[in-house]
């Protein structure tokens, strides 16, 4: 039974934690995101159930935890809207075979080298109920991933988004996501139909005329919110309602047809009109509560459910450093390389590596997923969020050092002057 | 030149890591993993019968959950006190010690339909033998 005092209190403690936190970690030039991610891990069995397990088990207990649980998925839900909604296709246009190259090496880099390492951690860390194709896969999606809210929150904070590096990054993350989500949505369904009632061709055939559904039907209608948009420079709350409706629907679609609830609502936020204005005017709508009071729910429950150094002796520490190291040379490695070999300079070439890198909160979600359908065990899911904090972490310093903001600053100048 | 320069580096760069890939999702499919325990578990005996101090007869069921992650695993009694025993499976067999007792069982039964017997000590008990019968693969987390 829904204990209301119980919630607030998780709710109020979350969001002092998640703040305070982020304060501090911006104090050492990190993402406020960080931050959040961090406190979320300090409130769960990792920080607080070691240090006060009484305190933890009074304020979590884990039969509160279906509603912590119920309301960060909501926050989700719009937060992966918001995703998709900040995709441009027009990113990725223009950038010709150099972006092409360095995209898919720094997806098929780190996925090959997550599915070499999944024949080593399958018989250690997983279990017969999953098929090791599955485990493989999703250990290759995983490595894969690049946080594009986060690469493009740092590109902006360093005065970077404009550049050559920048708009690579930005294209080359952008198309990253994309197949992310898709090879994603190919596991889910996967490991899903091997247990679902529902057959699956019912599965694939409808996610097929989904996706069609919504790019040739859908899409053509939603132009009409940015028509009454441009009219009146803001949308009625009733057309506000309607578009979080469209996502709600859009995301019950694809979890009725066995994907998953965030598949829909990132789509839905992909085909939606582009054009700066209502673009960002939906951001700001729709953002605000998301990162403030949804997404550190989020991270809570992810840390509620992390249990980093908690069991399993030196044999996860060893796991944990295979793991960091093979999702650091994967993904900075062949993405650094590749663009080398595309003609970037090696300055330039290092400092996109290093971004792509960044797995930040898109990293979690997929992980959250993984835990959920049982393709990942808990030491898996921990070993991961322990990867994706330490591959955000080092993303500004490692930045910083090799593209230092005083040499970027200058170049910008530089190019300024010969424009001029 | 430089077109097909990036041609080569693609096939050489995308190209022989997909095929490596399949090449391992292949050798892959020879690996065996641990047997697969984890969820809800019914017991048809009762080990906490003969207990000196029998736990919270109100809470009392005959159930545990496993919580698995490869050949190591936590199983937490439905006791009242929620008592929990870290385990190990090495092929068929499952060894768990923690203070609060020892567990020794076998596995057995196909994926769908797993089940284990053998013998539990709890702290305050009569050693006891057991056969538990898994519910349903847990969700995880």
């Amino acid at each position: 039974m829904l204990d209301l005092f119980q919630l607030v209190l998780q709710i109020a403690v979350i969001l002092v934690a998640a703040r305070l936190v982020g304060f501090l970690f911006q104090k050492i030039h990190q993402p406020q995101v960080m931050g959040e991610m961090v406190a979320g891990i300090l409130l769960g069995p990792s920080l607080l159930g070691w240090l006060a397990p009484g305190v933890s088990a009074a304020l979590f207990p884990p039969a509160s935890l279906s509603y912590l649980n119920a309301l960060s998925q909501v926050g989700l839900v719009v937060f992966m809207f918001v995703v998709g909604l900040a995709l441009n296709p027009s990113d990725l246009r223009g950038y010709g075979h150099a972006a092409v190259l360095t995209s898919h090496v720094s997806i098929v880099a780190p996925f090959c080298l997550g599915g070499l390492t999944a024949l080593y951690l399958y018989p250690r860390l997983s279990d017969d109920g999953v098929t090791f194709t599955g485990f493989a896969l999703f250990m290759g999606a995983a490595m894969s991933i690049t946080a594009f809210p986060v690469l493009a929150r740092i590109l902006t904070e360093r005065g970077l988004l404009r550049s050559r590096m920048g708009t690579m990054a930005i294209a080359c993350a952008a198309v990253d996501d994309v197949t992310g989500w898709c090879i994603l949505a190919y596991i889910v369904v996967l490991v899903r139909v091997t247990h679902a009632a529902r057959p699956a061709w019912v599965t694939i055939a409808g996610s097929l005329a989904y996706v069609l559904i919504m790019v040739f039907v859908v899409r053509r209608i939603l132009p009409a919110f940015e028509r009454e948009f441009r009219k009146r420079n803001r949308l009625s709350d009733n057309l506000v309602a309607v578009i979080v409706v469209l996502v709600l629907v859009s995301a019950l679609a694809t979890e009725w047809l066995g994907i998953h609830l965030l598949f829909g609502a990132f789509l839905m936020g992909a085909i939606m009109p582009k054009t700066p204005e209502f673009t960002h005017y939906l951001l700001h709508k729709f953002e605000s509560v998301t990162v403030v009071l949804l997404l550190p729910l989020f991270f809570a429950f992810t840390g509620l459910r992390t249990r980093i150094g908690v069991g399993g002796g030196r044999a996860i520490w060893f796991y944990s450093a295979i793991v960091i190291v093979v999702a650091i040379t994967g993904k900075l490695g062949g993405s650094m390389f590749a663009a080398r070999l595309a003609g970037m300079p090696w300055r330039e070439a290092a400092s996109l590596g290093i971004l792509m890198n960044t797995r930040g909160l898109m990293e979690l979600v997929i992980l959250n997923i993984g835990l959920d359908i049982g393709v990942i065990s808990p030491a898996m899911f921990s070993i991961m969020v322990l990867m994706a904090l330490v591959t955000t972490f080092m993303t500004t310093p490692l930045l910083e050092w090799v593209y230092p903001t005083r040499l970027l600053r200058a170049q910008m100048d530089e190019v300024h002057k010969n424009v001029a | 030149m430089v077109k097909n320069n990036l041609v080569a580096a693609y096939l050489l760069l995308v190209g022989v890591p997909v095929l490596g890939l399949l090449g391992i999702l292949e050798a892959g499919r020879a690996i065996a993993a641990p047997l697969s325990i984890g969820g809800e578990w019914a017991i048809e005996s009762d080990p906490t019968a003969n207990c000196a101090n029998p736990p919270g007869s109100l809470q009392r069921q005959l159930a545990w959950s496993i919580s698995q992650s490869g050949t190591a695993a936590l199983i937490t009694l439905h006791d009242g006190y929620g008592t929990t025993l870290e385990a190990t499976i090495d092929g068929s067999t499952l060894t768990a010690k923690s203070p609060g007792g020892t567990i020794a069982a076998t596995i057995t039964g196909k994926l769908g339909k797993r089940t284990m017997e053998g013998k539990i000590s709890l702290v305050g008990c009569v050693p006891a033998a057991f056969r538990a019968v898994r519910q349903a693969p847990g969700k995880r987390g």
